[in-house]
């Protein structure tokens, strides 16, 4: 009689704790699916040679310099200006996708969690390569995943800190003609053309980066002296801490 | 001596350079290695050469798999180091166990660095001191070897004397430049020595050879013959022929399709608008099914059953190294894949070779065989290659040079019968649709029909076009092209070539200069998707002709590859990958039927797919 009590007690308690685990596990993992839809992962894009490497080395320590990556670097940090901050700072994932043409497909699988999108772009050797960095950029602005995610977009101006670099400004104009120019050589053709799934900009005026739909803003920064608080400042707006 | 030795991560990042040998590297070696090399999957091959202003380097490379690290060696070509492969595996060894993912600085390792380089050099010094004494038992060896190759030279020498007539030193040339290939000792065979005496049985190679020359010479022949006939045609009368009747029924209305045609063609059946070209149609592409394991399985049942069981164990386990003992059946298997897709045997040897460079030494994850970690690791690596690395919007640079006011050139260049003159039509067809003008030159001035072809062509598509009939020099035809077409504004100039094999010297002379008088702001190499091992040899062969004989700095070499009858291949598409893979330039168009429509782009995802199934 009292072994068969026990027994009892014992499988009582066994189902109790089974329905203790199964409800935690359950709880876990709807906070998990709540949790990802807010992601902090800030993704670095641009030519191969704009300086997206010494950018993504930005956390003090002194490196050898770089050169062209073959793989995308990843990892989490916390911000300069922040590391006085009292309190529980959350570290934001930051990816440097490499530039290479041959290596473009790799920036589809990061901008799936992207927050936000900052494209650098060498001012320093601007002109020579304008075209191919407004094609690369008006690719990444008509991706999908970009438009219907609204994922801000910060254009960098890096190597300002030398003397021949050029504005901002000029080169936020330089890259809207561009763009322009790319939008009627492409949209005269179907869209099936070029794999580009949206279009840009409003058809009958001259583009400018107002028109789209994510929001697109112009910074400068300097990733040899270590000038990067219009970065800092962008990622602060963009990902929640 | 040690020009530099360079360690960094595959994310971009150095992490040490030697401080001693300090001489700053002229011109940027290591980014030329990275994006000409290692990045086209050449990172099996043993060493890079790269030549700047002023200095010639070599460079010899490792691999670290696992921890993501690269290893570098730069010497100067004239300097044959034997220890920097010792010294790089060395330095691989020691470096690993100082390194840690989060560290960037690693200032200690220049002393260890400095030792092992010692030991290096102190090794191979003992190495060179020993092979000297067995020197002198060695060269008797070699010389049997030497003597094969001469005889060789001789057999195919005297062959040759009987046969042409101008084009003896050509084809010597040729056929040296063939065995000096396939031996590895590379001697010359310019002496005309008889070693009568030494009778080793004929290799296979010399056959090949033999058929190869007597090849030759018929075309070369041929060439002559019909340049000689074709004044002579016009001079003759030809009896007309009379149709023969075998029974007496009655005799048959004429069986003569042909349009009446006058001389100048106005009469020709104008091209109605075919409607959209193949190029502007979205691919519908199936959506990505899982790669088929099936066939794995069922292919070798008793290897695999033995290996299985303990294949599982180490997959749910997932701590094994991976050597290139375990890579090399998966990439044998793999190679033979490619293989009877009709990707060149080359090609596919060295895409194994590099896939299995990326991939010694790395740890396998948990839950994975080893033959899904290739696979992944081929098909990635397939998608880099085919990947374009320079623009094909044709559309966009064809703006730009309007906005400047030249016109866009493009040349068509391949051997014979791939379909230039086709596929010269479809791509204006494409064009036109486009609204951009266009305009022909008709340069291949040597094949009967050629001229007319084209001239038949330009009236279907209402298109100028800009031809000086035969046995003219093509490099001023196209030269007065180009200036036509500027003058009445044509926006591209198309320019049909003559089709010439890779090996015969003085027509790919006249293609050089076509290319160097003119700089044409395209070139498109004309290849059909047919071919086999041959492609990679016309391709390579072109490249270094147009390199050889270019007369500026920057050579313009194949800017982009057009596939020609695509439609004839079901699922062997492998000669895509092969031309890609030597020659650097993506494929541009892909020509799948004759009418005009039938002209696509190439379809990376699908064409990677295909090869791999």
């Amino acid at each position: 009689m009292e072994q068969w009590l026990n027994q009892v007690f014992i499988t009582q308690e066994v189902y109790v704790a089974l329905a203790v685990l199964f409800f935690t596990s359950v709880l876990f993992l709807l906070f998990r699916l709540f949790r990802r839809t807010k992601s902090n992962t800030i993704v670095l894009a641009g030519l191969s040679g704009s300086g997206k490497t010494v950018l993504f080395y930005q956390d003090g320590s002194s490196h050898q310099g770089t050169v062209t990556s073959m793989d995308p670097n990843e990892g989490s940090f916390v911000l300069h200006s922040e590391t006085s901050k009292k309190g529980k700072i959350k570290p934001v994932h930051v990816v440097d996708v490499p530039g290479h043409s041959r290596l473009r497909p790799k920036l589809d699988e990061f901008l799936s969690q992207a927050a936000g999108l900052v494209f650098v772009v060498d001012a320093l050797d601007f002109l020579p390569n304008c075209r191919a960095a407004a094609e690369y950029l008006y690719d990444i602005l008509t991706k999908a995943s970009v438009v219907n995610k609204r994922i801000p977009v910060l254009i960098l101006c890096n190597k300002t800190d030398k003397v021949t670099a050029h504005s901002k400004d000029f080169i936020r104009k330089q890259l809207e003609k561009e763009i322009d120019k790319l939008r009627t050589s492409r949209n005269a053709v179907s869209e099936a053309d070029i794999s580009n799934e949206f279009t840009l900009g409003v058809s009958g005026q001259s583009f400018m980066f107002s028109h789209c739909v994510n929001k697109v803003t112009v910074g400068e920064s300097s990733g040899m002296t270590g000038e990067i608080s219009q970065v800092e400042q962008f990622i602060r707006e963009h990902v929640k801490s | 001596m040690l020009e530099q030795l360079l360690i960094f991560t595959r994310g971009g990042l150095i992490l040490w350079t030697c401080k001693e040998l300090g001489n700053a590297l002229k011109g940027s070696p290591i980014d030329a290695l990275i994006r000409s090399c290692l990045l086209e999957e050449h990172s099996g091959d043993y060493y890079f050469n790269y030549d700047a202003a002023g200095a010639s380097y070599t460079l010899k490379w490792t691999f670290h798999n696992d921890l993501g690290l690269i290893f570098v060696a730069i010497y100067q070509r004239i300097l044959h180091l034997l220890y920097v492969d010792d010294l790089l595996f060395m330095v691989k060894r020691e470096f690993s166990e100082l390194y840690h993912p989060k560290r960037t600085y690693y200032e200690d390792f220049g002393d260890i660095f400095r030792q092992l380089q010692k030991e290096a050099e102190a090794r191979a010094e003992e190495m060179r001191k020993s092979k000297q004494q067995t020197k002198p038992v060695e060269s008797l060896t070699k010389k049997e070897g030497q003597s094969a190759n001469k005889k060789k030279g001789v057999l195919l020498a005297g062959k040759e004397k009987v046969s042409s007539k101008d084009n003896a030193s050509e084809g010597n040339h040729i056929n040296g430049h063939k065995l000096e290939n396939r031996n590895s000792n590379g001697h010359e065979l310019g002496t005309k020595t008889t070693h009568a005496d030494v009778k080793k049985s004929v290799p296979e190679s010399e056959a090949f050879d033999v058929n190869k020359l007597q090849t030759l010479r018929f075309k070369v022949g041929k060439k002559t013959e019909t340049v000689s006939k074709a004044p002579k045609v016009e001079q003759t009368k030809k009896t007309t022929k009379k149709n023969r009747v075998w029974d007496d029924s009655p005799s048959e209305s004429k069986l003569d399709f042909t349009d009446p045609m006058d001389g100048k063609g106005t009469e020709a059946v104008v091209m109605a608008d075919q409607g959209e070209s193949m190029m502007d149609r979205e691919e519908i592409v199936s959506s990505d099914s899982e790669i088929d394991n099936n066939e794995d399985e069922s292919g070798k049942p008793d290897n695999k059953k033995r290996g299985w069981f303990s294949s599982m164990f180490q997959s749910i386990v997932g701590k094994t190294v991976l050597e290139k003992s375990d890579l090399e059946p998966a990439l044998k298997a793999l190679k033979d894949r490619l293989m009877t897709k009709n990707v060149a045997e080359e090609i596919a040897g060295k895409l194994c070779e590099s896939v299995a460079a990326s991939l010694e030494g790395k740890k396998l994850g948990s839950f994975t065989r080893i033959s899904l970690t290739v696979q992944a690791a081929m098909e990635e690596a397939l998608l880099r290659i085919l990947t374009p690395k320079r623009s094909v919007d044709i559309l966009r640079e064809v703006h730009a040079a309007k906005e400047q006011g030249k016109p866009y050139v493009v040349v068509f260049v391949g051997v014979n019968g791939v379909g230039k003159s086709t596929n010269l039509a479809k791509v204006a067809y494409w064009l036109l649709q486009h609204n951009i003008s266009v305009m022909m030159a008709a340069c291949d001035t040597f094949r009967s029909g050629a001229v007319e072809q084209l001239r038949t062509h330009a009236c279907r598509l209402q298109i100028p076009i800009f031809e000086k009939g035969y046995e003219k020099d093509p490099a001023v035809v196209a030269k007065e092209a180009i200036q036509e077409a500027s003058r009445n504004h044509s926006d591209v100039v198309l320019v049909d070539t003559a089709g010439r094999m890779q090996d015969n010297e003085p027509l790919m002379r006249a293609l050089s200069k076509l290319i160097n008088l003119n700089n044409p702001d395209l070139v498109l190499f004309v290849g059909e998707a047919l071919v086999g091992n041959d492609a990679v040899d016309q391709l390579s062969k072109f490249n270094q002709k147009l390199a050889d004989l270019s007369t500026s700095s920057s050579a313009t070499l194949i800017d982009g590859i057009l596939l020609t009858k695509f439609d004839t291949i079901d699922d062997k598409v492998g000669a895509a990958l092969s031309m890609v893979y030597i020659s650097g330039a993506p494929v541009m168009f892909v020509g799948c039927g004759q009418s005009y429509t039938d002209l696509k782009k190439l379809n990376v995802k699908s064409i990677v797919k295909t090869l791999l199934k």
